[in-house]
């Protein structure tokens, strides 16, 4: 039924209800103290204000650096550690049931021992975002390293495979599409490492515009704030599914 | 129905037991050098403060009897719990409606995914605005954390159910709510616990992040004040238990996925 529906109709209806929206909230916001919530007008007027003055360019860019710099070490070290568990079998059965454990530990807990043992420069936040997001990559390149059958690297081995032709056409396909889903995952986590690093450790960034509307009871900039993350939160976890679309078909063939 | 996944896997685990026990030894090993490499890095490189293995076994019989320990943990996993349970009941009702509903679904899609992929700790200093600097602002947060998860998931499930089921029930006469009970509920269980595992984990970190900016007693605090005292080690314990909750959340639901719903972890493998 959903296949049929067409573009044009998706989107109006997306419209129709980011206006029922705005309109429930402009109505809330007039019977509400404005201590609580500021009407959707001012907020929008104040998301432009941010925009135009540039503040908000410069928090996104502090902030997306801290993101990828984090994120990206998270990747390296969580797909190579989770390649050399899918060659090794002897270091996956040692260590795959410390990682489902680190996996499930909530990785905030460790945000007061980062702040005494390192301080609170660039290095230790963008520790805080790796903390979060590598152990999803890591469980689930782990995971995709367990569904390879040990037949198909037989077969290689007895065709005479060089140690690089086997990670090129068995390890990396049949591992990466579930290392894309640990990267789609640990996106979300990631992202909210770096609020935390930048609440808990020094002000920075969207998280040093959010604290600090709150802290000046400055309500439109804290609702704006608000708004201006989630819509990074949409746009970079629309992008980890995609890419982890992009890349399940692969999953298909291993069944 | 669960009978044959059991003969199943003692089947299996008959096959397999020499690999098992060795494979338990290379663990425990494993965990071994894990904590000795730990320790001798601390030593050699850390200041003297911060938590290495030996220390932190030496300060655990106390950390363990004392009562503001047992105190803090018991107001963050009861707000865990009771979080939890708010999300879980709220999050079926609005998931089944979403996943069911065009109207609902139209509507409230854009804003679920949305709050969904909204990293959940930008809302302290909202949360604290409204609800003070107390433990409903904590509720709150791990409410808020847990909530859209199970909405997402339930509303997966709800609109998967196989429509042959809900024709097979409309030519029974079955009424909107049989179907709802018998039909459509029964076959999202499975999402549902996809969802509220990873509720769990988010219930958790929120009710810690809650914790260190509003400054409520629980295990979060009890880290904060702990390392900001330079007790690491004491730290540490609380950081054991809380990993130790999130890991039986994710032991206690994938158990009760396989065993309750055997057929489903079955197909998710592919067999």
């Amino acid at each position: 039924m959903r296949s049929r529906e067409t573009l044009l109709i998706r989107w109006s209806t997306y419209a129709a209800a980011l206006t029922i929206g705005a309109a429930l909230w402009q109505l809330a916001a007039a019977h509400t103290n404005p201590a609580f919530l500021s009407s959707f007008t001012t907020t929008a007027a104040r998301v432009v204000e941010y925009t135009m003055s540039g503040v908000l360019t410069d928090a996104l860019a502090s902030s997306l650096a801290l993101f990828f710099t984090g994120f990206f070490f998270a990747i390296v070290f969580g797909v190579g550690i989770g390649l050399l568990l899918a060659r090794v079998r002897l270091l996956r059965v040692a260590l795959e049931s410390y990682i489902m454990v680190l996996y499930a530990t909530p990785m905030v807990a460790l945000i007061p021992f980062i702040l005494s043992m390192m301080g609170f420069g660039f290095v230790p936040k963008a520790v805080v975002v790796f903390l979060f997001a590598i152990f999803p990559i890591l469980y689930n390149t782990v995971e995709g390293a367990r569904s390879i059958k040990p037949e198909l690297i037989e077969v290689a081995r007895s065709f005479r495979s060089s140690e690089w032709a086997i990670w090129r056409d068995v390890l990396v396909p049949y591992t990466l599409p579930y290392a894309l889903t640990g990267i789609r995952q640990g996106v979300g986590r990631g992202l909210v490492g770096m609020v935390a690093a930048e609440f808990f450790l020094s002000a920075s960034g969207i998280g040093q515009l959010i604290m600090k509307s709150g802290q000046d009871f400055d309500i439109p900039g804290l609702y704006g704030a608000i708004i201006v993350i989630t819509i990074l939160g949409v746009v970079l976890i629309s992008l980890g599914r995609a890419l982890e679309n992009r890349f399940a078909a692969w999953r298909g063939l291993e069944r | 129905m669960s009978a044959p996944g059991i003969a199943l896997e003692a089947k299996a685990g008959n096959g397999l037991r020499a690999t098992v026990t060795s494979d338990g030894a290379i663990r425990v090993a494993a965990g071994v050098v894990i904590l000795l490499v730990w320790e001798i890095l601390v030593r050699i490189a850390a200041p003297p403060y911060v938590a290495r293995p030996s220390r932190i076994i030496m300060v655990f019989p106390d950390v363990i009897t004392s009562g503001p320990f047992w105190q803090a943990a018991g107001a963050t996993l009861a707000a865990v719990f009771e979080g939890l349970a708010i999300a879980f009941v709220a999050g079926t009702v609005v998931g089944v409606a979403v996943g069911r509903l065009r109207l609902a679904d139209r509507l409230l899609q854009l804003y679920i995914s949305g709050l969904f992929a909204m990293p959940m700790v930008a809302i302290l200093p909202l949360v604290s605005l409204w609800f003070g600097y107390t433990s409903a602002g904590r509720l709150a947060t791990v409410v808020f954390a847990a909530f859209f998860s199970i909405v997402v998931n339930v509303a997966d499930g709800a609109r998967a159910v196989p429509p042959e089921f809900i024709e097979v029930s409309r030519s029974f006469r079955g009424s909107a709510w049989t179907r709802l009970i018998d039909v459509i509920l029964p076959s999202s269980v499975p999402y549902l616990l996809a969802g509220l595992r990873l509720a769990a984990g988010r219930a958790l970190i929120g009710a810690v992040v809650a914790e260190f900016f509003m400054s409520i007693e629980g295990l979060g605090f009890f880290i904060l004040f702990q390392t900001r005292t330079f007790h690491h080690n004491e730290a540490f314990v609380a950081v054991a238990l809380l990993a130790g909750a999130g890991v039986l959340f994710e032991f206690a639901l994938r158990q009760s996925t396989a065993r309750f719903l055997p057929w489903y972890r079955r197909g998710e493998r592919g067999g």
